[in-house]
């Protein structure tokens, strides 16, 4: 940062411009570090639910809507199960559907735009109509339609958050596959005779590793806000099993008995998708880039 | 555009299962076969998936959105009565979110990377990762469950009560305004900032303009311009959220038709609010772009000329 810059004090210019930058990437490097501990420290116990809940999600007690305590950490709910153990196993599900939707966008959007990129003309053009003819239809209101026509559990709630989620991410891939095909290395392998198909997947491929990683992680974020919103509202994951979207209906359902039952999911999605933004805008090297846009 | 929408939102919804008819009925045993054939036929229901589509388009065209298949209410009327409670939300958080982020944003603006800057630069950073309904849930949480100063949830007409109206208004808008703000206070210091360094601002302040008329009248209105793009966005944003938002605090609009619709499997009601909901977006992008050339006279000079 500036304060580290000028304490270096460097006789010319382009120095302290090279000096600055480093010390930029370093706070930025510790910062992504950071932002990854605190990812793994809430992921990691949701997906070892088994291990690491003290308590069995479902097992019924006496003790009903208590508060915090270093017995209930978060709590319990109406029928006084202990909220920390389900939330790990709701963050469990959360995290698979919103890892299977980001997955399921990547791989589609990464056909879809390169498949526009490549073939231009026509094709491209009816590609990306129809992308943008989704994308003008807010996200969770297609949702919300999408749930309707097929009904949800975890599977089909990841596909179809998945599928809402490739038209961004085929725009983007089109964009950047673009650049790489009007790039001299690839004229140049086009001369020497590649076929396109191989150079496609061999060379064009790798080279847009850099915006895949950020629009995995914006999708990541978008897919834990679907899931939750779509919960929340009664169209996605069902009691009695719980999401952390369900959690926080529930808790919401019952907010006069108990204000630290909605808080602790609601908190813990929030922490994720944060730390997911982050993530994304630290991948893009802090240049400015359209935040999450879910419910 | 709008007819590729329409299109993806009809064949979309034609894939739903269940009947909306044997719904309507609910699971009443004895229903006569022959009746739900008579009904099925009265909805259309049975002609070709084209035929349906187009009477449906044609219908929106002329102001007809047709027969809800759940109750004997027109589809027109349901979304008549829903619309103005969408419309009002959105208008009243788009206000309330101009409000709060043109000061911070000029502030911030003023002394680009100083204290003030950097504290509304990280806050708008971490407001953007807030999702509208966890921001609506919170603030639920706060000023009606612990401070008990708001009403958590419904609505009081207009007529009835105006000042409970607009109490019950308050939080779902406040809502959206929250969510919406951390957007265009971003875009609109990143734009100030690049104004304040040009050299008609310095003209002005040269010719000894007071602070005040350089910031407001010279740069905030260039500064603007760039901004608007946003706004449509953000209009976009908004509209997508009040569908949650309304949900949470039980307003009766659109959203709420909407996800009452998808219960109910009346996708007659579905697709039509889907649809209207899109087209406001698409509209407000448009008329964004329409305006670019009234508040830049430069676009105009130039479009005339071409």
């Amino acid at each position: 940062m500036p304060s580290l810059a000028r304490g270096l004090s460097m006789p010319s210019t382009l120095v302290t411009l090279r000096a600055r930058r480093r010390a930029r990437g370093v706070r930025s490097s510790r910062l992504t570090i950071a932002v990854g501990v605190v990812l793994v420290v809430v992921v990691a116990p949701c997906l070892l639910a088994q291990l690491t809940s003290p308590f069995d999600p479902t097992a019924l007690s006496s003790t009903r809507f208590a508060g915090p305590s270093a017995h209930h950490l978060f709590g319990t709910d109406e029928l006084g199960r202990d909220l920390f153990s389900r939330v790990l196993y709701g963050g469990r599900l959360t995290v698979l559907i919103a890892a299977g939707a980001t997955a399921i966008a990547m791989a589609l959007g990464a056909v879809w735009g390169m498949v526009a990129a490549f073939g231009r003309g026509l094709v491209d053009e009816v590609l990306m109509r129809i992308a943008d003819a989704s994308m003008a239809i807010p996200q969770i209101l297609f949702a919300i339609v999408f749930v309707a026509a097929f009904g949800a559990n975890a599977v089909r709630l990841s596909v179809i958050v998945g599928v809402l989620l490739t038209p961004t991410t085929a725009r983007l891939v089109r964009g950047a596959a673009l650049v790489e095909l009007q790039s001299d290395y690839f004229a140049a392998a086009v001369a020497y005779g590649a076929p396109r198909y191989r150079l496609l997947l061999r060379e064009v491929f790798p080279n847009l590793r850099a915006p895949f990683a950020v629009q995995a992680a914006i999708n990541a974020a978008n897919a834990v806000i679907l899931e939750a919103a779509l919960s929340f509202v009664g169209l996605g994951i069902q009691p009695p099993r719980a999401s952390l979207g369900s959690l926080v209906r529930q808790g919401y359902d019952q907010i006069y008995q108990s204000w630290t039952y909605v808080l602790f999911p609601t908190l813990v999605i929030f922490v994720t998708i944060w730390m997911l933004t982050l993530l994304a805008d630290q991948l893009s090297g802090g240049r400015e880039f359209r935040g999450a846009t879910g419910g | 555009m709008l007819v590729a929408v329409s299109i993806l939102i009809f064949v979309v919804l034609r894939l739903l299962p269940g009947d909306p008819i044997i719904t309507r009925l609910g699971a009443t045993p004895g229903v006569d076969p022959e009746t739900i054939r008579q009904l099925r036929k009265t909805a259309g229901l049975d002609d070709p998936l084209a035929v349906q589509y187009f009477r449906w388009v044609g219908g929106v065209l002329h102001g007809d959105f047709g027969q809800s298949y759940f109750n004997q209410y027109s589809v027109g009327t349901l979304i008549a009565q829903s619309l103005p409670a969408t419309l009002q939300l959105t208008a009243v958080s788009m206000v309330l979110s101009i409000i709060l982020a043109v000061p911070l944003g000029i502030v911030a603006a003023l002394r680009p990377r100083r204290l003030l800057d950097r504290l509304i630069s990280t806050g708008a950073a971490a407001g953007l990762a807030l999702p509208q309904f966890l921001v609506g849930i919170i603030l639920i949480l706060i000023f009606a469950v612990r401070l008990r100063w708001l009403p958590a949830r419904g609505a009081v007409p207009f007529s009835t009560s105006p000042a409970e109206h607009f109490e019950h208004l308050l939080l779902p808008s406040l809502t959206l305004a929250i969510a919406a703000t951390p957007l265009l206070l971003r875009f609109l210091r990143s734009s100030m900032v690049d104004v304040l360094g040009a050299t008609y601002i310095r003209t002005a302040e040269g010719k000894g303009a007071s602070r005040l008329r350089v910031v407001l009248g010279h740069a905030l209105r260039n500064a603007m311009i760039p901004t608007l793009t946003m706004l449509g966005l953000i209009v976009g944003y908004t509209l997508g959220g009040v569908v949650i938002i309304e949900y949470i605090f039980g307003l009766p609009g659109l959203g709420s038709l909407a996800v009452r619709s998808v219960f109910n499997r009346d996708y007659a009601v579905l697709q039509s609010v889907t649809l209207l909901i899109s087209a406001m977006f698409i509209l407000t992008s448009l008329a964004v772009d329409l305006l670019y050339g009234v508040l830049d006279p430069r676009l105009r000079v130039a479009r005339a000329h071409a």
